[in-house]
């Protein structure tokens, strides 16, 4: 019967322990933390709130002056498409050619020399386009007028540098008639039929006789425009040889 | 005996009915889901703000942009009317 009682209380003491503590430690907060946490909450709330509307408001004001920004943007664009007298896409078609030419002149300035006679073609094109389009209305507007006036004076930086080539690979005399006298005549080499013998001496460990060129030599062709004392030597030598060879 | 374990059930009736009466001083699962729905509030504010400032961000850099164009726009039609003599 004691220990019946014993149990039972026992019993009574761990549901109590069970029922209360349980929930006081899932809890952890009084009464006077929780309203104190819920007015700073409700606090923050309030206060995001406001920001919030002040926000959206100031996004609305900002898209208004946005959407009017674009409409003046637009109706300026337009009446300066009027003054030059061309559409958009004309225009559009304008500054898409400068560019390019800019790109493409660009490149053609990181060529050697001797790369850019073989564009010459190019160049005198490009020069002609970037003239043709210094008398367009659209030049008159300062920031297209400079970009190509600055590309002008790169195109004839650009002429100006290959007066002529400092090699030259020899063809075959079948298809390109390749001979000392014709090489010095070509108006990329000297332009001058008689400075044949400039190439002669400037290559006498390929060329022992000026008769004989082989295809596919590269010849260096020496600066200048008369020829030397040694040259003028040498070349009276092989036209007295010439005269007395037997015919 | 049977007096003494009387007295124990009685004291323990007592602490049990003390410990229920502390317990209720705490704020009850309503309140506290109430708090927690308000803290949800507050967190999803904050991020809906965030966004707003990014939003806001963009635009007033959209605007600047607008304005440098509209500016330049209108100092290459004063150049143009200027070459043209108008």
């Amino acid at each position: 019967m004691k220990s019946k009682i014993l149990f039972l209380l026992i019993a009574i003491i761990a549901g109590m322990i069970l029922l209360n503590v349980q929930p006081l430690r899932a809890q952890e907060m009084t009464k006077d933390q929780w309203q104190s946490e819920m007015n700073s909450t409700t606090t923050q709330v309030t206060d995001l709130q406001n920001q919030l509307k002040k926000i959206d408001d100031d996004i609305k004001g900002l898209k208004d002056r946005s959407d009017k920004l674009d409409a003046d943007v637009k109706a300026c664009n337009d009446a300066l498409l009027a003054l030059l007298g061309v559409t958009q896409s004309e225009f559009d078609a304008f500054d898409r050619d400068l560019a390019s030419m800019e790109k493409r002149v660009a490149e053609l300035q990181a060529m050697s020399d001797a790369e850019l006679l073989n564009h010459r073609a190019e160049i005198d094109q490009i020069t002609k386009k970037l003239a043709d389009m210094a008398k367009s209305k659209i030049a008159l507007i300062p920031r297209y007028g400079e970009r190509i006036k600055a590309l002008q004076e790169k195109v004839a930086a650009l002429i100006k540098a290959p007066s002529r080539m400092d090699t030259y690979t020899v063809g075959t005399w079948a298809k390109d008639r390749d001979c000392l006298w014709n090489i010095a005549k070509k108006k990329d080499i000297y332009d001058n039929a008689w400075l044949w013998p400039k190439i002669w001496q400037g290559n006498r460990d390929k060329i022992k006789d000026p008769d004989i060129i082989k295809p596919r030599w590269v010849l260096k062709i020496p600066e200048g425009k008369e020829l030397s004392k040694a040259e003028k030597s040498s070349a009276n030598t092989y036209y007295h040889k010439k005269a007395a060879a037997p015919k | 005996m049977v007096k003494n374990m009387k007295s124990f059930i009685a004291a323990a009736v007592l602490v049990g009915a003390g410990m229920v009466a502390g317990c209720s001083s705490g704020p009850s699962a309503e309140q506290l889901a109430q708090l927690e729905n308000m803290k949800q509030q507050a967190k999803s504010l904050s991020s809906q703000l965030q966004d707003k400032q990014r939003q806001k961000g963009d635009l007033e850099k959209q605007i600047a942009a607008k304005n440098g164009k509209l500016q330049q726009c209108q100092a290459d039609q004063d150049a143009v009317k200027k070459a043209l003599g108008k």
